[in-house]
C-alpha cells in the first residue's frame, strides 16, 4: 500500500475580500507574513502545487445576450480572492489545511472542492460519441 | 528578445452547476461537444493553460472557531463548477473568450478574473506600512505590474 500514489487534486478557494477592514497595518501585515509562511511551507511540503490572489477588477459574463458587467461576481464577503491548488491524499486533508488559514478568524470563508479527475464536459462528449458508434 | 506583446493571466470562474435542467441527454450531449472543442481549441492556441471541473461535493470552513460544514459554498445556480486559466494580451480578450462560453446561454455565468503578476498576500507582506491602507483600499493600482507583465521566458 503507496498512499503516496494516491493523491488527488483539490482546490481552495478563499471568499471574502474585506478581513482586513477593521485591522491596523500592522495587523493587515502581520496575517499575510504569516499567511506566505503557511503557502511557502505548503508549497515545500509538495501538499500545494500553486496559489494566487485574484485581482478586483473584473468583469462578469452571463445571459442569452452574453451582457458583460463589471465584477466580480458576488458581494465582498463572499467574492474569491484567491486559491491554492492542493495535491492531498483525502478531502479530510484537504480541510484540515484550510482550518490552517490564517485569515479565518478575521471573516475569510474557506471552500474545498475536489478536481475531478477527468472533466465532466469530456466525460459527456465522449459518452455521446460511444453511443453513436454503437 | 521577442516582438511578443505582453501576456496576462486571467482565471474564469464558470458558475451554475444546473444549467442543463430540463434538457435532453441529447441536448446536453451536445452542448459538452461543443465545449469541448472550444476548450481544446483554447489550449492548441495557447491561450488557456489549465482548466478543470469540480465536483459538486467539497467543505467549507468560516469563522473563528473553523467551523466546518458541507459545500458547495453557495446555491446550484451561483456555485463554481470549473475553471479556465487564460494567458491572453488583455481583459479584453479574456472576455471575448467567456462570451463563447457554450453553456452562458443556458444560464452558465462566467466570471473572468485577473491574476497580479504578484500575489496580493507577499506584496502585502513586504510592504512599508504606511502604504498598506492605500494598497487595500486601490487592490487594481496597488498591482501596477500585472498589465505590463513581460513574457515569462524569452
Amino acid at each position: 500500500m503507496n498512499s503516496d500514489s494516491e493523491k488527488s487534486d483539490y482546490l481552495l478557494l478563499f471568499r471574502g475580500a474585506d478581513w482586513h477592514k477593521d485591522l491596523s497595518p500592522d495587523e493587515i501585515q502581520k496575517a499575510m507574513t504569516t499567511w506566505m509562511a503557511w503557502f511557502n511551507r505548503l508549497m515545500a511540503e509538495g501538499r500545494c502545487k500553486g496559489g494566487q490572489s485574484l485581482a478586483p477588477d473584473s468583469k462578469v459574463v452571463s445571459g442569452k445576450m452574453k451582457n458583460v458587467v463589471d465584477g466580480p461576481y458576488a458581494e465582498a464577503k463572499e467574492s474569491v480572492a484567491g486559491y491554492f491548488l492542493l495535491s492531498v491524499s483525502s478531502l479530510e486533508e484537504a480541510a484540515e489545511i484550510a482550518k490552517e488559514c490564517p485569515t479565518l478568524g478575521y471573516g475569510t470563508t474557506v471552500e474545498v472542492r475536489p478536481l475531478l479527475a477527468r472533466c465532466a464536459a469530456s466525460e459527456l462528449a465522449a459518452q455521446q460519441m460511444a453511443t453513436a458508434d454503437a | 528578445m521577442s516582438s511578443t506583446p505582453a501576456k496576462t493571466e486571467y482565471l474564469l470562474l464558470f458558475r451554475g452547476l444546473d444549467w442543463h435542467r430540463g434538457m435532453t441527454p441529447e441536448e446536453i450531449q451536445k452542448i459538452m461537444i461543443g465545449w469541448m472543442a472550444w476548450s481544446d481549441r483554447l489550449v492548441a492556441e495557447g491561450r488557456s493553460k489549465a482548466r478543470s471541473s469540480l465536483s459538486g461535493g467539497g467543505k467549507i470552513i468560516s469563522g473563528k472557531d473553523r467551523k466546518v460544514s458541507d459545500g458547495p459554498f453557495a446555491e446550484a445556480k451561483e456555485a463554481v463548477a470549473g475553471y479556465f486559466l487564460l494567458e491572453v494580451s488583455g481583459l479584453d480578450e479574456a472576455v471575448e473568450i467567456a462570451r463563447e462560453c457554450p453553456t452562458v446561454p443556458f444560464g452558465a455565468t462566467v466570471e473572468v478574473r485577473p491574476m497580479p503578476a504578484q500575489c496580493l498576500a507577499s506584496v502585502l507582506a513586504a510592504a512599508p506600512l504606511e502604504r498598506i491602507a492605500a494598497m487595500l483600499n486601490d487592490r487594481a493600482a496597488a498591482q501596477p505590474t500585472a498589465h505590463a507583465r513581460e513574457p515569462a521566458q524569452i
